[in-house]
């Protein structure tokens, strides 16, 4: 079991340079560090050749790093040793089309170390929590691509590991399969187990993650909470209902004013809330939230790559 | 380890054995050797060693064809289907994957040339009223030989394609057996000793004419087999560690 104080994953100084001959050498990653706090979430973003799936690869040990060093859990992850608290669900998994669901789980909870006698019953319970219950006995060659990511999900779930790394989880699910997967993440944060979650799916990541670390071109072009990233400083954003019209004290500091269905939505100023919200009460409207004004990840995430690509060039 | 390794030659074993492929080339093969009686050049006072020696050979055939099919393919679509990210990213070594990989296709081509000696005999029975036991012998040659190709084709496929390694494993069997060709019966001894040969497989002469071979050369056979698998297994093993997945 790893100490308090010791990162659950922790990358430093990561880098990696293709080379073939006769070609030039390739950047796939430059330099990127990163800390995984314990029993977390933590979301790594970055668009098509970031360096998110490198960074990831040299971290289990499948490529061999230029530079860098790589932990989980305090010991290093590229030593098959060091990677015995760990689950992994690569990007699209494909597993041996022969095996039925349950063959599958069994054969990699072998290879995860789960002792034989213990193995039927995580199995089954792992395809009941991913929602394959009643396709255990099912040949993979019969399932669809969602089924398939649910039994990849279960398989980096087999030997309760404390560190699980999900690439694209969400990938090829239907809406329902979507929110399942956040709430399966949430209950392994709650259960004390560290996810690092690699997506394209902004939504998804601003849903569950507690911080995030952006990569762009092989480098690290943001990292941090999740809550200090996309909050706006000094705004705070209100939504109302119960109104024709804004009263004219609020429509004075009023900004980004929108209305739909008869809701109100618009930011103001932190020092004017309780002016706002006063004025709103005696026209007889219902504050329905004031909540600190956040930037959704999507735009934050555009807007910081923009930035770091004319950083760049600049 | 050993159940890491078991686990994965398990499910290359039962995924191997699934192939059609295998079923169509055994039962193609079955025919030949029913047909073998058949030949028009056969029959000059020695058919049943006539018969026993084409029955090996076409045994060593099929088997050479399906265990460097099966071994040059599995590693590079594992890699490109990216189904070994999920076995490598458990505390799996490279070797044990590559060892346990090995190990399956060796179990196979045991299988299939059981399977081929089991057709021989029933044939042999039905045409001269023998079992002809002696055919296991030179099976088991035979399936020496195959683990030897199958650690050879795998380790080398583990960084070219599949069409490179079907032809480097056709260059190293026939190597393996052109030592007197290469190096002459008596001409250039002191290469013959390290010449990677697998003549020493080849018992088809003493189980066809002869009685067999004595237990110390069928030691001395496994002697061979194990240095030559162990060193081609240790070079697979450092060519696939240093590659990136």
């Amino acid at each position: 079991m790893a100490e308090p104080e010791t990162a659950a994953i922790q990358v430093q100084g990561a880098r990696k340079v293709y080379k073939a001959i006769g070609k030039p050498p390739k950047v796939a990653v430059s330099d990127v560090s990163l800390t995984v706090e314990p029993g977390t979430i933590h979301g790594l973003l970055g668009p098509n050749g970031a360096g998110k799936t490198t960074t990831l690869k040299m971290l289990i040990g499948l490529v061999r790093p230029t530079q860098g060093r790589f932990t989980i859990l305090g010991q290093d992850s590229r030593q098959p040793r060091g990677r015995t608290a760990l689950g992994f669900l690569p990007e699209q998994p494909y597993f041996p089309t022969h095996l039925t669901a349950l063959q599958a789980l069994k054969f990699y909870g072998a290879l995860a170390g789960v002792r034989r006698e213990g193995l039927d019953g995580e199995a089954l319970s792992l395809l009941e929590k991913v929602g394959l219950a009643d396709a255990g006995r099912v040949e993979l060659t019969k399932f669809s691509r969602g089924m398939l990511q649910r039994l990849g999900i279960a398989q980096a779930l087999l030997g309760s590991p404390h560190v699980v790394i999900l690439d694209e989880p969400a990938s090829g699910l239907d809406p329902v399969g979507q929110r399942d997967i956040r709430n399966l993440m949430l209950q392994l944060r709650a259960d004390g187990t560290t996810v690092l979650l690699s997506s394209h799916q902004l939504s998804e990541v601003e849903a569950v993650c507690d911080r995030v670390t952006i990569l762009d071109r092989g480098t690290v072009a943001s990292e941090g909470h999740i809550d200090d990233l996309l909050n706006i400083a000094g705004q705070t954003s209100v939504k109302v209902r119960g109104l024709e019209r804004l009263p004219e004290r609020v429509a004075s500091l009023a900004e980004e004013v929108a209305f739909s269905g008869s809701v109100w939505v618009f930011s103001i100023p932190d020092d004017a809330v309780r002016t706002v919200v006063d004025a709103i009460d005696d026209a007889g409207g219902v504050v329905m939230a004031v909540q600190p004004k956040r930037e959704s990840l999507e735009d934050y995430f555009t807007r910081l790559l923009e930035h770091h690509a004319a950083g760049e060039v600049a | 380890m050993m159940r890491r390794v078991l686990t994965i030659a398990r499910a290359v074993f039962l995924d191997s054995i699934r192939r059609r492929i295998l079923l169509v080339v055994l039962v193609f093969a079955g025919i030949m050797v029913a047909f073998i009686p058949a030949l028009p050049d056969y029959g000059l006072g020695v058919q049943a060693a006539v018969y026993g020696e084409i029955a090996l050979a076409v045994t060593f055939a099929t088997a050479a064809v399906v265990v460097v099919g099966l071994a040059v393919t599995r590693i590079p679509s594992e890699i490109e289907r990216r189904t070994v990210y999920s076995v490598l990213a458990r505390p799996v070594p490279r070797w044990e994957y590559l060892c346990g990989t090995w190990l399956g296709t060796f179990a196979t081509a045991g299988m299939l040339i059981a399977a081929f000696t089991v057709v021989d005999q029933i044939v042999a029975l039905v045409t001269y009223g023998e079992p002809m036991w002696l055919l296991w012998l030179g099976a088991v040659g035979i399936w020496l030989e195959m683990g030897v190709i199958a650690a050879f084709a795998h380790s080398v496929s583990t960084i070219v394609s599949p069409i490179t390694a079907v032809v480097a494993s056709i260059a190293f069997l026939f190597i393996g057996h052109s030592r007197s060709t290469l190096l002459g019966e008596e001409g250039a001894l002191a290469l013959r000793a390290f010449y990677p040969s697998l003549d020493a497989f080849n018992i088809v002469a003493p189980v066809t004419h002869g009685a067999g071979v004595p237990p110390i050369y069928l030691l001395s056979m496994v002697v061979v087999f194990i240095g030559f698998v162990g060193l081609l297994l240790a070079l697979g093993a450092l060519l696939m560690g240093s590659r990136d997945l």
